[in-house]
């Protein structure tokens, strides 16, 4: 017999040593007026369910267009993905048909964005979004739909859900509305939930409340969650893992705590030193010199040796492997062992 | 919102009275006698004619016939008759109603086929099916009613109707109900159409790069419920803006395609109005018209408040 596209779909249940997501060698990239703009070069991370994954890095790393080729909301074209997996439960979203993917997305893995005011329809209720999973991937009656709707409203901590269920977004505060985005998120319970910069456009007393939440929630449902940010602040608290992003590839991997106490990158140490410390109030702020990479015209060799104070004559030629450091750890970066070491050149 | 309404129909006011009096000043300012130009090439007995000068006012100045004019209406619902005699309101009132006939026709053809296509050159952007459309637009709006009426009218009309022996689009008259106003209607809303073809497309193109719809998608729906629901409510907005104001203008561009096509309606009138220098009935039709914009802004302009539930009258 035939199989049915939807037949591929992967089961949910145990996964033995199988991670939950697994992102392979991905590459993704834009053509443009100007050029092929390679956005992601060979990204690798797994998540295994309960487990908080952070993606670190500046604009333009690449670590938000990864987020969006494993939620397949890429627009292609002008993006392609020549090369890599995505594996979710040991099946490749990227060889699925769009009708099979379409049963993953935002049911088995959801999304949160950044800006909820624009990233929330406005001309409809809050409660119409948010019963719409229930509407269409569920087949509820609108009644009952909207029924779990103030019930997720609730959850998220909206005080009096159900007088607001009828509200409109822009009647919400912005936290309001981030937790609004979030209870649609995860309304049906997803397996994997990715946040992108989930807390950047809110008030740091609203942030901190937020990634409570989210924690909270994860710790609940045991769902993995994958965190984008470029705010090392956020990630310290909430994070197991951290993957350093820098010009569309990864740089630095390693299990939270390791990567604070000392870094094996040049450009993780760089983020490090460049976060506010009230020791060293009245000193000037490290900065990394130099911008980020030009995604069109990107440096020889390693893509940050034109800021890196390690800097020797090969890293301008030779693009640096992800050196295993040991089992939990990796760095992009030929002189690790001096950057460990915090010997600076 | 009901006072919103009250105070913009009390705006109303004002603007109608300055519409009413710019059109009688620039009727009065026409060149050449409306009394000597009833009789035509015959003479005229000057007794008469002074009667008929002096039943109509027409050796008073302009203020002065004005007044004579408004407080008609104002005080005796008068407005007015045309020089054989015909009260203004009951020459109109069949008339307004072949006109009304012809715009809804014509704003139902546009609001259809404008909507349609663009919608199918935004879905295929870029393309070859985008770029014809936008070319044929192109094209729509360069040929000038007076051509593509007279054109269609050939076409549609005479040679059809000599090739296959039906008569599909009559080409004069109103009395064939629906059908008599097909062609009329196509070719009064023909730039129309071009307009609202590319009003829609823009829009949806625009609605459809915003965040929400890429939170549509990341919600797993499908394709047809992301942009039939999500993305055209969102894109609706300006095109309804555009359809409520065109009704006016469609009322008023009716003149042209009224008279190629020979239907009764105030358009027509409106020609044989100014033909005539008949002074009540131009600025009764113009009112009308001034009216039917008035009222259409402010339908459009209440319909924001339903489709955009962040506006909000006070």
């Amino acid at each position: 017999m035939r199989k049915t596209s939807l037949d591929t779909l992967p089961a949910e249940g145990g996964l033995g040593d199988e991670p939950l997501l697994a992102v392979d060698n991905l590459h993704v990239e834009f053509a443009t007026r100007a050029g092929v703009v390679r956005a992601v070069n060979g990204v690798s991370y797994s998540l295994r369910p309960g487990e908080t994954l952070a993606v670190l890095g500046e604009s333009g790393s690449g670590k938000s267009v990864t987020a969006q080729a494993i939620m397949g909301i890429l627009d292609v074209p002008p993006a392609r993905i020549p090369k890599g997996e995505i594996r979710f439960r040991g099946t490749d979203l990227l060889k699925l048909s769009d009708e099979a993917r379409t049963q993953v997305r935002g049911q088995r893995i959801a999304m949160i964005f950044q800006d909820a005011l624009s990233a929330l329809n406005p001309v409809f209720t809050v409660g119409w979004q948010i019963s719409e999973m229930f509407r269409i991937h569920r087949g509820m009656s609108r009644r009952d739909a909207t029924a779990k709707a103030v019930e997720l409203m609730d959850r998220v901590r909206i005080p009096a859900a159900k007088q607001r269920v009828n509200d409109y977004p822009h009647q919400f505060s912005g936290g309001m509305r981030q937790r609004i985005m979030i209870a649609m998120s995860i309304a049906l319970d997803p397996e994997v939930l990715i946040a992108d910069e989930p807390t950047t456009a809110l008030d740091v007393t609203v942030q901190a409340q937020i990634m409570e939440l989210l924690a909270e929630l994860q710790r609940e449902s045991n769902m993995g969650m994958i965190l984008i940010t470029h705010d090392l602040g956020v990630v310290a608290d909430v994070a197991d893992k951290i993957s350093v992003m820098y010009g569309g590839r990864i740089v630095e991997n390693a299990p939270v705590h390791d990567i604070y106490q000392s870094p094996a990158h040049p450009y993780t140490k760089g983020l490090l030193e460049s976060i506010p410390r009230v020791d060293l109030k009245g000193q000037d702020l490290y900065a990394i010199k130099g911008l980020p990479p030009n995604l069109l015209d990107m440096p020889t060799g390693c893509a940050f040796h034109p800021r890196c104070p390690y800097r020797q004559d090969n890293c301008v030629t030779d693009s640096p492997p992800l050196y295993e450091i040991n089992a939990r750890r990796g760095s992009a970066c030929h002189y690790w062992r001096e950057v460990l070491d915090g010997d600076q050149g | 919102m009901g006072r919103y309404i009250i105070r913009r129909l009390i705006q109303a006011g004002p603007v109608l009275l300055g519409a009413t009096f710019f059109i009688f000043a620039t009727v009065f300012a026409l060149p050449g006698d409306p009394v000597a130009a009833l009789a035509g090439d015959k003479r005229q007995d000057p007794n008469i004619v002074a009667i008929i000068r002096e039943q109509y006012h027409l050796d008073d100045p302009l203020l002065v016939q004005y007044w004579y004019y408004i407080s008609g209406i104002v005080f005796h619902g008068d407005f007015g008759k045309t020089f054989a005699g015909v009260p203004v309101t009951q020459l109109l009132a069949g008339k307004l109603q072949v006109t009304l006939n012809l715009a809804l026709v014509a704003l139902t053809m546009e609001a259809i086929i404008g909507v349609l296509l663009g919608l199918w050159a935004a879905l295929r952007r870029g393309r070859a099916t985008d770029t014809a459309i936008l070319a044929s637009t192109l094209l729509l709006i360069s040929i000038p009613t007076l051509v593509s009426g007279f054109v269609l009218q050939l076409w549609l009309g005479v040679w059809l109707k000599r090739v296959t022996g039906t008569e599909f689009f009559p080409i004069s008259g109103a009395t064939q109900g629906l059908k008599s106003y097909l062609l009329p209607g196509f070719v009064l809303a023909g730039v129309s159409i071009a307009y609202l073809t590319r009003l829609t497309r823009t829009s949806l193109v625009e609605t459809l790069r915003s965040d929400y719809i890429r939170t549509a998608t990341a919600k797993g729906l499908s394709r047809r419920r992301v942009i039939g629901r999500h993305g055209l409510r969102n894109a609706l907005i300006p095109m309804v803006t555009y359809l409520g104001a065109d009704l006016g203008s469609l009322m008023g561009g009716a003149v042209i395609t009224e008279t190629i096509f020979n239907l009764p309606g105030i358009g027509f009138q409106l020609y044989t109005g100014v033909y005539l220098r008949e002074q009540p009935v131009v600025v009764g039709i113009v009112t009308i018209l001034v009216l039917v914009y008035i009222v259409a802004n402010l339908v459009v302009d209440l319909m924001y408040a339903v489709l955009d539930p962040r506006i909000r009258y006070e």
